[in-house]
Protein backbone atom coordinates (compact mmCIF):
# COMPACT_ATOMS: atom_id res chain seq x y z
CA UNK A 1 0.00 0.00 0.00
CA UNK A 2 1.72 3.42 -0.97
CA UNK A 3 1.50 6.60 0.96
CA UNK A 4 -0.85 9.43 -1.10
CA UNK A 5 1.48 12.15 -1.45
CA UNK A 6 0.01 14.92 1.11
CA UNK A 7 0.84 11.94 3.26
CA UNK A 8 4.37 11.75 2.16
CA UNK A 9 4.36 15.33 2.58
CA UNK A 10 3.01 15.64 6.30
CA UNK A 11 5.60 12.76 7.09
CA UNK A 12 8.55 14.22 5.59
CA UNK A 13 7.92 18.33 6.49
CA UNK A 14 5.89 17.69 9.54
CA UNK A 15 4.37 21.08 9.89
CA UNK A 16 4.25 22.56 13.89
CA UNK A 17 6.63 19.72 15.30
CA UNK A 18 7.28 20.36 19.04
CA UNK A 19 5.69 21.60 22.35
CA UNK A 20 4.79 24.18 24.58
CA UNK A 21 4.40 24.55 28.62
CA UNK A 22 2.19 22.29 29.86
CA UNK A 23 1.23 24.37 32.83
CA UNK A 24 0.79 27.59 31.01
CA UNK A 25 -3.05 28.02 32.11
CA UNK A 26 -4.28 29.19 27.97
CA UNK A 27 -2.30 25.66 26.81
CA UNK A 28 -4.54 22.69 26.16
CA UNK A 29 -2.82 19.27 26.36
CA UNK A 30 -4.42 16.06 24.76
CA UNK A 31 -2.13 12.81 24.83
CA UNK A 32 -4.40 10.20 23.08
CA UNK A 33 -3.24 6.32 22.02
CA UNK A 34 -4.24 3.64 19.75
CA UNK A 35 -3.54 0.65 21.56
CA UNK A 36 -4.07 -1.46 18.76
CA UNK A 37 -1.38 0.08 16.90
CA UNK A 38 1.16 1.34 19.64
CA UNK A 39 0.51 5.17 18.56
CA UNK A 40 0.66 8.08 20.72
CA UNK A 41 0.30 11.22 19.70
CA UNK A 42 0.42 14.74 21.53
CA UNK A 43 -1.30 17.81 20.47
CA UNK A 44 -1.11 21.01 22.20
CA UNK A 45 -2.67 24.54 21.98
CA UNK A 46 -2.59 28.00 22.61
CA UNK A 47 -5.63 29.32 23.58
CA UNK A 48 -6.67 33.06 23.73
CA UNK A 49 -9.29 33.25 27.02
CA UNK A 50 -10.99 36.33 25.40
CA UNK A 51 -11.26 35.64 21.51
CA UNK A 52 -11.40 31.94 22.12
CA UNK A 53 -8.82 31.93 19.23
CA UNK A 54 -6.14 29.17 18.55
CA UNK A 55 -2.88 31.26 18.44
CA UNK A 56 -0.73 28.24 18.37
CA UNK A 57 -0.21 24.35 17.72
CA UNK A 58 2.49 21.91 18.52
CA UNK A 59 2.05 17.91 17.80
CA UNK A 60 4.16 15.28 18.72
CA UNK A 61 3.43 11.74 17.21
CA UNK A 62 5.50 8.11 17.58
CA UNK A 63 3.60 6.15 15.56
CA UNK A 64 3.08 5.72 11.34
CA UNK A 65 3.33 7.81 8.58
CA UNK A 66 -0.75 8.37 8.59
CA UNK A 67 -0.85 8.89 12.35
CA UNK A 68 2.23 11.54 12.12
CA UNK A 69 -0.12 13.69 8.69
CA UNK A 70 -3.23 13.52 10.79
CA UNK A 71 -1.80 15.38 13.94
CA UNK A 72 0.40 17.66 11.52
CA UNK A 73 -2.66 18.42 9.20
CA UNK A 74 -4.73 19.03 12.42
CA UNK A 75 -2.00 21.59 14.03
CA UNK A 76 -2.39 23.76 10.47
CA UNK A 77 -6.18 23.21 10.49
CA UNK A 78 -6.80 24.15 13.92
CA UNK A 79 -4.65 27.63 14.09
CA UNK A 80 -6.19 30.37 13.43
CA UNK A 81 -9.88 28.32 14.11
CA UNK A 82 -12.22 29.58 17.25
CA UNK A 83 -12.30 26.85 19.82
CA UNK A 84 -16.01 25.91 18.40
CA UNK A 85 -14.44 25.91 15.25
CA UNK A 86 -11.52 23.51 15.93
CA UNK A 87 -14.42 21.24 17.28
CA UNK A 88 -15.99 21.01 14.36
CA UNK A 89 -13.03 19.44 12.49
CA UNK A 90 -13.94 15.63 11.77
CA UNK A 91 -11.78 12.77 11.21
CA UNK A 92 -13.93 12.03 7.65
CA UNK A 93 -12.25 15.47 6.67
CA UNK A 94 -8.34 14.66 7.65
CA UNK A 95 -9.66 11.08 5.78
CA UNK A 96 -10.57 13.13 2.87
CA UNK A 97 -7.76 15.47 2.40
CA UNK A 98 -5.06 12.83 3.11
CA UNK A 99 -6.96 9.81 0.87
CA UNK A 100 -6.49 7.65 3.87
CA UNK A 101 -7.29 3.78 3.33
CA UNK A 102 -9.89 1.95 5.58
CA UNK A 103 -6.86 0.49 7.14
CA UNK A 104 -5.63 4.00 8.13
CA UNK A 105 -8.68 5.31 9.63
CA UNK A 106 -8.34 4.93 13.26
CA UNK A 107 -5.73 7.42 13.10
CA UNK A 108 -7.61 10.31 11.95
CA UNK A 109 -9.98 9.49 14.84
CA UNK A 110 -6.72 9.72 16.98
CA UNK A 111 -6.37 13.04 15.47
CA UNK A 112 -9.63 14.18 16.08
CA UNK A 113 -9.35 12.74 19.65
CA UNK A 114 -6.42 15.10 20.04
CA UNK A 115 -8.23 18.17 19.12
CA UNK A 116 -11.45 17.10 21.83
CA UNK A 117 -8.63 16.64 24.43
CA UNK A 118 -6.47 18.92 23.93
CA UNK A 119 -9.62 21.73 24.22
CA UNK A 120 -11.16 19.61 27.21
CA UNK A 121 -8.05 20.21 28.80
CA UNK A 122 -7.78 24.01 28.17
CA UNK A 123 -11.88 23.75 29.15
CA UNK A 124 -11.14 22.57 32.26
CA UNK A 125 -7.91 25.03 33.56
CA UNK A 126 -10.82 27.88 32.75
CA UNK A 127 -13.95 25.88 34.57
CA UNK A 128 -15.53 25.49 31.53
CA UNK A 129 -17.80 22.54 31.26
CA UNK A 130 -16.91 19.87 29.09
CA UNK A 131 -20.42 18.50 26.81
CA UNK A 132 -20.23 14.56 27.08
CA UNK A 133 -20.35 14.54 23.11
CA UNK A 134 -16.78 16.70 22.89
CA UNK A 135 -15.27 14.33 25.07
CA UNK A 136 -12.48 12.03 23.76
CA UNK A 137 -13.76 8.82 23.90
CA UNK A 138 -15.36 7.18 21.07
CA UNK B 1 -21.76 -14.43 25.49
CA UNK B 2 -20.23 -16.81 27.25
CA UNK B 3 -20.29 -20.67 26.18
CA UNK B 4 -20.22 -23.48 28.36
CA UNK B 5 -18.24 -26.41 27.45
CA UNK B 6 -19.49 -28.59 25.39
CA UNK B 7 -19.39 -25.93 22.65
CA UNK B 8 -21.39 -26.74 19.41
CA UNK B 9 -21.48 -23.93 17.07
CA UNK B 10 -21.98 -26.73 14.16
CA UNK B 11 -25.68 -25.88 12.05
CA UNK B 12 -28.51 -28.17 13.65
CA UNK B 13 -29.27 -29.59 10.49
CA UNK B 14 -27.45 -31.67 7.79
CA UNK B 15 -27.45 -29.63 4.61
CA UNK B 16 -27.19 -33.42 3.28
CA UNK B 17 -29.17 -35.84 5.00
CA UNK B 18 -31.53 -33.30 6.65
CA UNK B 19 -31.18 -34.92 10.34
CA UNK B 20 -30.84 -32.86 13.32
CA UNK B 21 -26.91 -33.23 14.04
CA UNK B 22 -24.69 -32.66 17.00
CA UNK B 23 -21.28 -33.12 15.26
CA UNK B 24 -18.89 -30.49 15.06
CA UNK B 25 -16.96 -31.13 11.71
CA UNK B 26 -19.14 -34.21 10.69
CA UNK B 27 -22.51 -35.35 10.82
CA UNK B 28 -23.36 -37.65 13.52
CA UNK B 29 -26.54 -39.02 11.17
CA UNK B 30 -25.30 -39.48 7.98
CA UNK B 31 -21.21 -38.34 8.28
CA UNK B 32 -21.06 -35.95 5.92
CA UNK B 33 -18.87 -32.82 6.68
CA UNK B 34 -20.76 -30.17 7.84
CA UNK B 35 -21.03 -26.25 6.40
CA UNK B 36 -18.67 -24.21 7.71
CA UNK B 37 -20.67 -22.14 10.76
CA UNK B 38 -20.88 -18.49 9.78
CA UNK B 39 -19.68 -17.41 13.38
CA UNK B 40 -15.99 -19.34 13.64
CA UNK B 41 -15.09 -20.63 16.88
CA UNK B 42 -11.84 -21.71 17.15
CA UNK B 43 -12.42 -23.18 20.34
CA UNK B 44 -14.96 -25.22 19.40
CA UNK B 45 -13.30 -26.28 16.10
CA UNK B 46 -10.86 -27.99 18.36
CA UNK B 47 -13.99 -29.24 21.27
CA UNK B 48 -11.88 -27.53 23.79
CA UNK B 49 -13.51 -25.04 26.21
CA UNK B 50 -12.47 -21.50 25.71
CA UNK B 51 -9.72 -21.52 28.36
CA UNK B 52 -6.73 -19.89 27.72
CA UNK B 53 -4.24 -22.38 28.90
CA UNK B 54 -4.15 -25.46 26.23
CA UNK B 55 -2.11 -28.37 26.41
CA UNK B 56 0.15 -27.64 23.28
CA UNK B 57 0.83 -31.49 22.24
CA UNK B 58 -3.19 -31.94 22.44
CA UNK B 59 -3.77 -29.33 20.45
CA UNK B 60 -1.22 -30.67 17.59
CA UNK B 61 -2.13 -33.96 17.89
CA UNK B 62 -5.82 -32.93 16.83
CA UNK B 63 -4.74 -30.68 14.34
CA UNK B 64 -2.93 -33.09 12.88
CA UNK B 65 -5.87 -35.48 12.73
CA UNK B 66 -8.21 -33.07 11.78
CA UNK B 67 -6.09 -31.75 9.13
CA UNK B 68 -5.77 -35.33 7.91
CA UNK B 69 -9.79 -35.98 7.81
CA UNK B 70 -10.83 -32.59 6.13
CA UNK B 71 -8.25 -32.54 3.61
CA UNK B 72 -9.33 -31.73 -0.03
CA UNK B 73 -7.52 -34.62 -1.48
CA UNK B 74 -10.14 -37.04 0.48
CA UNK B 75 -12.66 -34.87 -1.36
CA UNK B 76 -11.29 -35.22 -5.11
CA UNK B 77 -13.98 -37.06 -5.97
CA UNK B 78 -16.76 -35.84 -3.66
CA UNK B 79 -19.85 -33.58 -4.89
CA UNK B 80 -18.64 -30.01 -5.55
CA UNK B 81 -20.71 -29.07 -2.34
CA UNK B 82 -18.49 -31.27 -0.49
CA UNK B 83 -15.16 -30.51 -1.99
CA UNK B 84 -16.02 -26.60 -1.22
CA UNK B 85 -16.53 -27.55 2.35
CA UNK B 86 -13.48 -29.25 2.97
CA UNK B 87 -11.66 -26.27 1.43
CA UNK B 88 -13.22 -24.09 3.83
CA UNK B 89 -13.09 -26.41 6.72
CA UNK B 90 -9.26 -26.98 5.64
CA UNK B 91 -7.88 -23.20 5.57
CA UNK B 92 -10.14 -22.25 8.60
CA UNK B 93 -8.59 -25.22 10.54
CA UNK B 94 -5.09 -24.08 9.89
CA UNK B 95 -6.35 -20.04 10.97
CA UNK B 96 -7.36 -21.49 13.96
CA UNK B 97 -4.26 -23.73 14.90
CA UNK B 98 -1.85 -20.67 14.04
CA UNK B 99 -4.14 -18.30 16.38
CA UNK B 100 -4.91 -21.14 19.17
CA UNK B 101 -0.88 -21.98 19.06
CA UNK B 102 0.03 -18.60 20.17
CA UNK B 103 -0.25 -17.14 23.65
CA UNK B 104 -1.27 -13.56 22.94
CA UNK B 105 -3.09 -14.49 19.82
CA UNK B 106 -5.16 -17.00 21.21
CA UNK B 107 -6.15 -13.93 24.74
CA UNK B 108 -6.83 -11.51 21.24
CA UNK B 109 -9.15 -13.88 19.85
CA UNK B 110 -11.04 -14.90 22.80
CA UNK B 111 -11.52 -11.24 24.18
CA UNK B 112 -12.99 -10.80 20.20
CA UNK B 113 -15.37 -13.28 20.38
CA UNK B 114 -16.49 -12.89 23.50
CA UNK B 115 -17.21 -9.19 22.47
CA UNK B 116 -14.83 -8.09 24.66
CA UNK B 117 -12.24 -6.59 22.06
CA UNK B 118 -13.56 -5.71 18.30
CA UNK B 119 -10.67 -4.77 16.41
CA UNK B 120 -10.84 -1.40 15.10
CA UNK B 121 -14.61 -0.53 15.61
CA UNK B 122 -15.35 0.28 19.33
CA UNK B 123 -12.02 2.16 19.67
CA UNK B 124 -9.41 0.46 23.05
CA UNK B 125 -8.82 3.68 25.54
CA UNK B 126 -5.70 3.80 27.36
CA UNK B 127 -5.35 5.22 30.90
CA UNK B 128 -3.74 7.99 30.96
CA UNK B 129 -0.63 7.18 33.37
CA UNK B 130 0.09 4.30 30.44
CA UNK B 131 0.23 7.21 27.69
CA UNK B 132 2.14 9.54 29.70
CA UNK B 133 4.88 6.31 30.62
CA UNK B 134 5.14 5.51 26.94
CA UNK B 135 4.77 8.70 25.40
CA UNK B 136 7.64 9.34 27.58
CA UNK B 137 9.39 6.37 26.88
CA UNK B 138 9.72 7.22 23.33
CA UNK B 139 10.86 11.12 23.96
CA UNK B 140 14.31 9.57 25.08
CA UNK B 141 14.47 7.04 23.09
CA UNK B 142 13.93 9.26 19.89
CA UNK B 143 16.72 11.38 21.72
CA UNK B 144 19.14 8.58 21.37
CA UNK B 145 17.95 8.34 17.93
CA UNK B 146 18.87 12.43 17.25
CA UNK B 147 22.26 12.33 18.63
CA UNK B 148 23.01 8.27 16.68
CA UNK B 149 22.23 10.93 13.51
CA UNK B 150 23.93 13.86 14.35
CA UNK B 151 27.20 11.54 15.25
CA UNK B 152 27.46 11.95 19.15
CA UNK B 153 29.70 9.81 21.24
CA UNK B 154 28.70 6.84 19.38
CA UNK B 155 30.35 4.36 22.12
CA UNK B 156 28.20 5.57 24.99
CA UNK B 157 25.25 5.77 22.42
CA UNK B 158 24.97 2.06 21.91
CA UNK B 159 25.45 1.69 25.75
CA UNK B 160 21.87 3.77 26.56
CA UNK B 161 20.25 2.70 23.48
CA UNK B 162 21.10 -1.12 24.87
CA UNK B 163 20.08 0.04 28.86
CA UNK B 164 17.09 1.01 27.02
CA UNK B 165 16.25 -1.78 25.49
CA UNK B 166 16.72 -4.25 28.22
CA UNK B 167 14.17 -1.91 30.23
CA UNK B 168 11.49 -2.03 27.14
CA UNK B 169 12.25 -6.02 27.17
CA UNK B 170 11.78 -6.02 30.79
CA UNK B 171 8.72 -4.49 30.85
CA UNK B 172 7.38 -6.91 28.74
CA UNK B 173 8.38 -9.81 30.31
CA UNK B 174 6.52 -8.23 33.10
CA UNK B 175 3.34 -7.60 31.14
CA UNK B 176 3.73 -10.86 30.12
CA UNK B 177 3.98 -11.73 33.48
CA UNK B 178 0.55 -10.13 34.04
CA UNK B 179 -1.00 -11.72 30.73
CA UNK B 180 0.03 -14.93 31.99
CA UNK B 181 -1.66 -14.65 35.56
CA UNK B 182 -4.44 -12.99 34.15
CA UNK B 183 -5.39 -15.80 31.85
CA UNK B 184 -5.30 -17.97 34.67
CA UNK B 185 -7.82 -16.24 36.90
CA UNK B 186 -9.78 -15.90 33.35
CA UNK B 187 -9.59 -19.90 32.93
CA UNK B 188 -10.69 -20.24 36.61
CA UNK B 189 -13.64 -18.34 36.43
CA UNK B 190 -14.66 -20.58 33.73
CA UNK B 191 -14.36 -23.55 35.99
CA UNK B 192 -16.61 -22.03 38.19
CA UNK B 193 -18.79 -21.20 35.93
CA UNK B 194 -18.46 -17.66 37.17
CA UNK B 195 -21.65 -14.95 35.96
CA UNK B 196 -21.29 -12.54 33.34
CA UNK B 197 -19.87 -9.08 35.92
CA UNK B 198 -17.21 -11.66 37.24
CA UNK B 199 -16.07 -12.46 33.21
CA UNK B 200 -16.22 -9.01 32.39
CA UNK B 201 -14.10 -8.07 34.92
CA UNK B 202 -11.35 -10.69 33.68
CA UNK B 203 -11.90 -9.57 30.38
CA UNK B 204 -11.48 -6.19 31.01
CA UNK B 205 -8.03 -6.81 32.62
CA UNK B 206 -6.77 -9.30 30.28
CA UNK B 207 -7.59 -6.04 27.59
CA UNK B 208 -5.98 -3.74 29.35
CA UNK B 209 -2.93 -5.82 29.12
CA UNK B 210 -3.20 -6.53 25.65
CA UNK B 211 -3.09 -3.03 25.44
CA UNK B 212 0.25 -2.37 27.57
CA UNK B 213 1.79 -4.62 25.54
CA UNK B 214 1.16 -3.46 21.83
CA UNK B 215 2.98 -0.32 23.05
CA UNK B 216 5.45 -1.71 24.78
CA UNK B 217 5.84 -4.33 21.86
CA UNK B 218 6.30 -1.41 19.70
CA UNK B 219 9.16 0.41 22.24
CA UNK B 220 11.22 -3.03 21.82
CA UNK B 221 10.81 -2.92 17.95
CA UNK B 222 11.78 0.39 17.40
CA UNK B 223 14.86 0.19 20.28
CA UNK B 224 15.98 -2.96 18.27
CA UNK B 225 15.58 -0.91 14.76
CA UNK B 226 18.24 1.43 16.50
CA UNK B 227 20.31 -1.23 17.59
CA UNK B 228 21.39 -3.07 13.93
Amino acid sequence: MAYSEKVVDHYNNPRNVGSMPKEDPNVGTGLVGAPECGDVMKLQMKINPDTKIIEEAKFKTFGCGSAIASSSLATEWVKGKTVEEALAIKNTDIVRELSLPPVKIHCSVLAEDAIKAAIGDWKKKHGIEVPAHEKSSH
Amino acid sequence: MSTPFPITDSPLVCWSCHERTIGTHFCSSCGKMLQVPEKSDYFAMFEIPRKLWIEMSGLEKKFLQLSWKLHPDNFVNASPEEREISLKRSSELNDAYRTLREPVGRVEYLLAIEGARVEGKSKQQAPPELLEEVFGLNESLDELREAKASGGDLGNLKERLTAAEKNFQDKLAEVDGELQNAAKEWDAAVDASADEAKRRIVMAKLNELLNRRSYIRNLVVNVEKELL
